[in-house]
């Protein structure tokens, strides 16, 4: 029996970051019956074989206009997140919640963990406007990394580390608040996707790191 | 050589605009300007040659990062043996999204936009706009729950739409360059009060025809997957 039915509403919640709570039911399921070879894609998938992400092999500007290539970033544990600077909604509960993950780690560790905000909206967060929001938001510059990158290159990212967004006509960005822990090789080894309940998982997920 | 290029004809799709399914106030309407994409989806045969040429997306050396070992081209025998000598001019499928993206660079060309791909998508064999007609819904909805049976068949002999383009359908489901744009909270044909503690701004997004179950599985295949994934329903075809 190679028979399949992905209850495609459920796989599509689990992909957008489990944004449905444990317990909660689809409001519409939809069934669709595959019959090749089973295929489950699920969210741990991205976790489940090991990969860098730095493969990806692209490369960014930094809030000071340096360029930086993504395997730079190796050789730190680095807790990743994707934002822009005009959002008001969401990214700056992002921001409270790194921070928050940013003040749990020792202070004598801290230099070992790097923070990276990518841009989803490359077009307007230009690296001068990073490094002025950054200020704004008192950004260590030697812990904190913000990058600029094209539209091909954010889009890359964005779909490897499963974050779905979508530019709006209003010029906002819808998009899913996920935030992403590599070990200092680029292994994805943890990922939050709501905001709020699970910081404390991705601390220790970052403490782990630090052992 | 002939062969060749008529494998690889585009059609030009002219300029207009679709309403996309989920849509967003005081947007009614999505312009998509004009664009070229493959008459037929990428086969077997294609993409064999693409990883004869390029060793990188070979099923033994692709990077982790671009696809995941189990299921890429899950179903061929080897690193250059499909498999399956008869199928070889039936749609490749089992590829990753890096990896239907690398083919299309290679060729100059790129995958086609959810915009495009719907848009194209919505021409019936007659009716350049036939997504809102429930004649074409229903026969897409029975399409797509018979597609596993035409797999193996020659891109080729698929249906024809009105633009000329075979085979969007009644094939392999498609990748499209931002399949990553689909966000759907979990009553995903309408606006979820709580979507908006999970997506900046997405309370804007919501489903503008809950009836449109044809295209509600189109976003719903686009939800499910990741980029490094590989379904042995899932093909392509690019654009220019």
């Amino acid at each position: 029996m190679r028979n399949l039915v992905i209850t495609i509403t459920a796989a599509a919640a689990l992909t957008l970051g489990g944004c449905a709570r444990t317990g909660d039911t689809p409001a519409n399921t939809a069934a669709v019956s595959d019959t090749a070879a089973p295929t489950v894609v699920t969210r741990a998938g991205a976790i489940g074989e090991a990969f860098s992400l730095y493969d990806l092999g692209s490369t960014w500007k930094d809030q000071r206009g340096e360029t930086v290539p993504l395997g730079q970033l190796a050789g730190k544990v680095r807790v990743v997140s994707l934002v822009y600077t005009s959002c008001h909604a969401t990214c700056p509960a992002i921001l409270v919640e790194l921070k928050r993950i940013e003040e749990s780690i020792p202070a004598d560790r801290r230099d070992d963990v790097g923070f990276v905000l990518v841009s989803l909206d490359p077009a307007r967060d230009t690296p001068g406007r990073l490094a002025t929001w950054a200020e704004g938001n008192q950004l260590d510059p030697v812990r904190w990394t913000l990058l600029n990158g094209s539209e091909a290159a954010v889009r890359e990212l964005a779909a490897i580390l499963d974050v779905r967004y979508q530019q709006l006509p209003d010029g906002e960005v819808a998009h899913a608040n996920v935030i992403t822990v590599l070990d200092t090789s680029g292994t994805v080894v943890h990922q939050q996707v709501t905001l709020g309940d699970e910081t404390r998982g991705t601390s220790a997920a970052v403490h782990r790191l630090l052992e | 050589m002939l062969l060749t290029l008529l494998l690889s004809a585009m059609v030009t799709i002219p300029a207009g605009s679709y309403q996309p399914l989920y849509g967003r106030p005081g947007e009614e309407a999505v312009r998509v300007e004009r664009f070229r994409i493959d008459r037929d989806a990428v086969t077997q045969r294609q993409f064999l040659a693409f990883v004869q040429a390029n060793p990188e997306w070979r099923r033994s050396r692709v990077k982790g990062v671009f696809a995941e070992r189990s299921s890429y081209l899950a179903s061929w025998r080897g690193d250059l043996d499909t498999g399956a000598p008869a199928q070889l001019d039936a749609p490749v499928t089992g590829v990753s999204w890096f990896a239907a993206r690398a083919y299309c660079a290679a060729q100059g060309k790129r995958l086609p936009t959810v915009a495009e791909w719907e848009y194209a998508g919505a021409a019936g064999t007659k009716k350049r706009d036939a997504a809102r007609d429930p004649a074409f819904i229903d026969h897409l909805v029975t399409l797509y729950a018979t597609r596993t049976s035409r797999l193996a068949a020659p891109a080729a002999d698929a249906e024809v739409n009105a633009y000329g383009v075979r085979g969007m359908h009644d094939r392999a489901w498609e990748w499209v360059e931002d399949f990553n744009s689909v966000l759907v909270s979990d009553d995903s044909r309408g606006v979820g009060e709580r979507s908006h503690e999970l997506y900046c701004a997405s309370a804007a997004i919501g489903a503008t025809d809950p009836r449109n179950y044809a295209a509600f599985l189109r976003y719903a295949i686009r939800a499910g997957v990741s980029a490094r994934s590989s379904l042995q329903t899932l093909g392509f075809r690019c654009a220019a």
